[in-house]
Formats: structure tokens, sequence, C-alpha cells
């Protein structure tokens, strides 16, 4: 990407007072910079519910890690971030009139593949649903029940049963039932909730 | 109500396109309102002096309302 493609991605992305549009342009521009390296970033935690939801979730902040083995070596990643005029390092930037994360490498338990947005400077890779769900499922019912990480897991399930994100519902039973997470009956539980709030069949329903 | 669906879906394999993802934004977050509260962002975490700095006071910028989506 020639500098002056990267100056007004950078303008564009400043000047974006919407929150989502604002994560999901800067993931963009990052992974083109990266990709251009070799590396390929995923956004993940509450900045991928985000992009897959819509649910009014995510604070100020980008969470990114590497899906390639290995990340760039400090010397460059301060290289490309100061294309952007970024202010910090060599984990944490304020960039843009937010803040980006750059975490270590991912980690994912299922077998689908990331989710792919085509944005304007380039794909973002976002976390996997079915990892991203069983995970929230799981900050609801054991860390103190927490009204928000249900309500973000309430919201992810209607978005799913609703069509506007497809999932693989055997993977995310598997996934459910592995050591790390062992809330396959929590999982049923909400997502029959959900289904019962809105009139449909929990495909995690027995019958 | 998967058939039913009005916005494009995010598909497992392959990619959805920006102008598609853009489509969808208003469904998801209704789907999701209803069933939770529209707006959800926790009120703490350990990033808040950072975020409460750079947001006035608050931990993000505001979300666009649904209606405007």
């Amino acid at each position: 990407m020639d500098a002056g493609k990267i100056k007004s991605a950078l303008a564009d992305v400043t000047a974006e007072q919407d929150p989502t549009l604002k994560s999901a342009k800067l993931a963009s521009l990052c992974s083109a910079l990266w990709a251009e390296r070799g590396v390929e970033l995923v956004v993940v935690g509450g900045s991928a519910i985000e992009i897959l939801t819509e649910g009014a979730y995510a604070s100020g902040d980008l969470d990114m890690c590497h899906a390639t083995k290995a990340t760039l070596p400090v010397a460059e990643r301060k290289e490309i971030m100061s294309l952007l005029d970024a202010k910090g390092g060599p984990r944490n930037w304020q960039v843009a009139g937010m803040y980006l994360d750059l975490l270590g490498p991912v980690e994912s338990f299922a077998r689908t593949p990331f989710r792919r947005v085509e944005a304007p400077y380039g794909s973002i890779l976002v976390m996997k649903p079915e990892d991203l769900l069983v995970e929230r499922v799981l900050m609801s019912f054991y860390l103190g029940e927490s009204q928000t990480a249900r309500d973000c897991a309430k919201k992810f399930i209607s978005v799913i049963l609703t069509g506007g994100v497809a999932v693989n519902w055997n993977e995310l039973r598997r996934l459910a039932n592995l050591p790390e997470y062992r809330n396959l009956p929590q999982c049923v539980q909400l997502v029959k909730e959900v289904a019962d709030e809105l009139k449909i069949k929990s495909p995690l329903h027995p019958d | 109500m998967n058939s039913k669906s009005k916005a494009p879906c995010i598909p497992i394999e392959g990619s959805i396109s920006w102008e598609d993802w853009l489509k969808g934004r208003r469904f998801r977050r209704e789907m999701g309102n209803l069933v939770a509260p529209e707006i959800i962002r926790r009120k703490t975490s350990s990033s808040d002096r950072r975020l409460k700095k750079l947001f006035n006071g608050e931990r993000g910028l505001p979300f666009t309302p649904t209606e405007k989506l």
C-alpha cells in the first residue's frame, strides 16, 4: 500500500465516528499492512463480537492477534505503526482516535474457518463465532454470573438464530464439551431461552 | 426463522462483501435488541483509565442508534 493510500485511509479511520465502523476500518488497514509483511491478523474478543453482532457491546479498543505462527519483530511493528502516526507500543497503541492492542498468537479450538469481511482497505479476519459464543456463555455463567456477558451471549445467539451469522452447531457442541469449557448444558439452556423468546426451535435441543 | 432472514448472512466459508456487511448492520442490531437491552457496553474494565481519558469520560465512542444504521 503506497504512502498516499495509507494517508487517505488513516484520515478516513480518524474521522469515523461510528465505533464499529472505525474499529472495522482500522482492522482492515492494519491487516493489509501486516499482510504485506507476511503476517495475518485476526480481530478477537469484544471487537470481533461487535463486527459479527452489532450488539453495542465493545469499548473503544480493538484487540487483534496473529493467525500466522510468527508475528513481526518489534522494530518492524514500530515501523508500520509510525506510518499510522500511532503512539505507544509495542503491544498497545493509540491510533486514529482509538486503541489497538496487538496481542499474541490467536487461540481457537473450532475447526471452522475465521470469518472474513472484505473491508475497504483489505480483508478482515474475525474470530470464529463458535469459539466466541461458547466462551461468552462460560463468562456469563461462571464469572460472577455477569449480566453483561449474558446479554452479549443472548444477542449473539439471536443474531445467529435469525440468520445474521452462520455457525456450525455440531462444532459448537463439540467445543462446549471440551475440557477447556465443559459448558454444553449452559449453552443448550441459553440457546433454548433465546429460541423460546424468538418462538423458534433451538438447534441444540435434543428433540 | 433462518430462511426468512432479510439480511446478508456472514458465512462460514468464503467472505462477506463490505456492502453486504453494511447492509446487515441494522438487521443484526435489531435481532439482538429482541432479547437484550440495546446498549450493553460494560461499565468498567481494566482499560478504564486510558479509555476514559481518550473518550471524554466514556469507554468508547457512542453507538450509532439502530434507526440510523
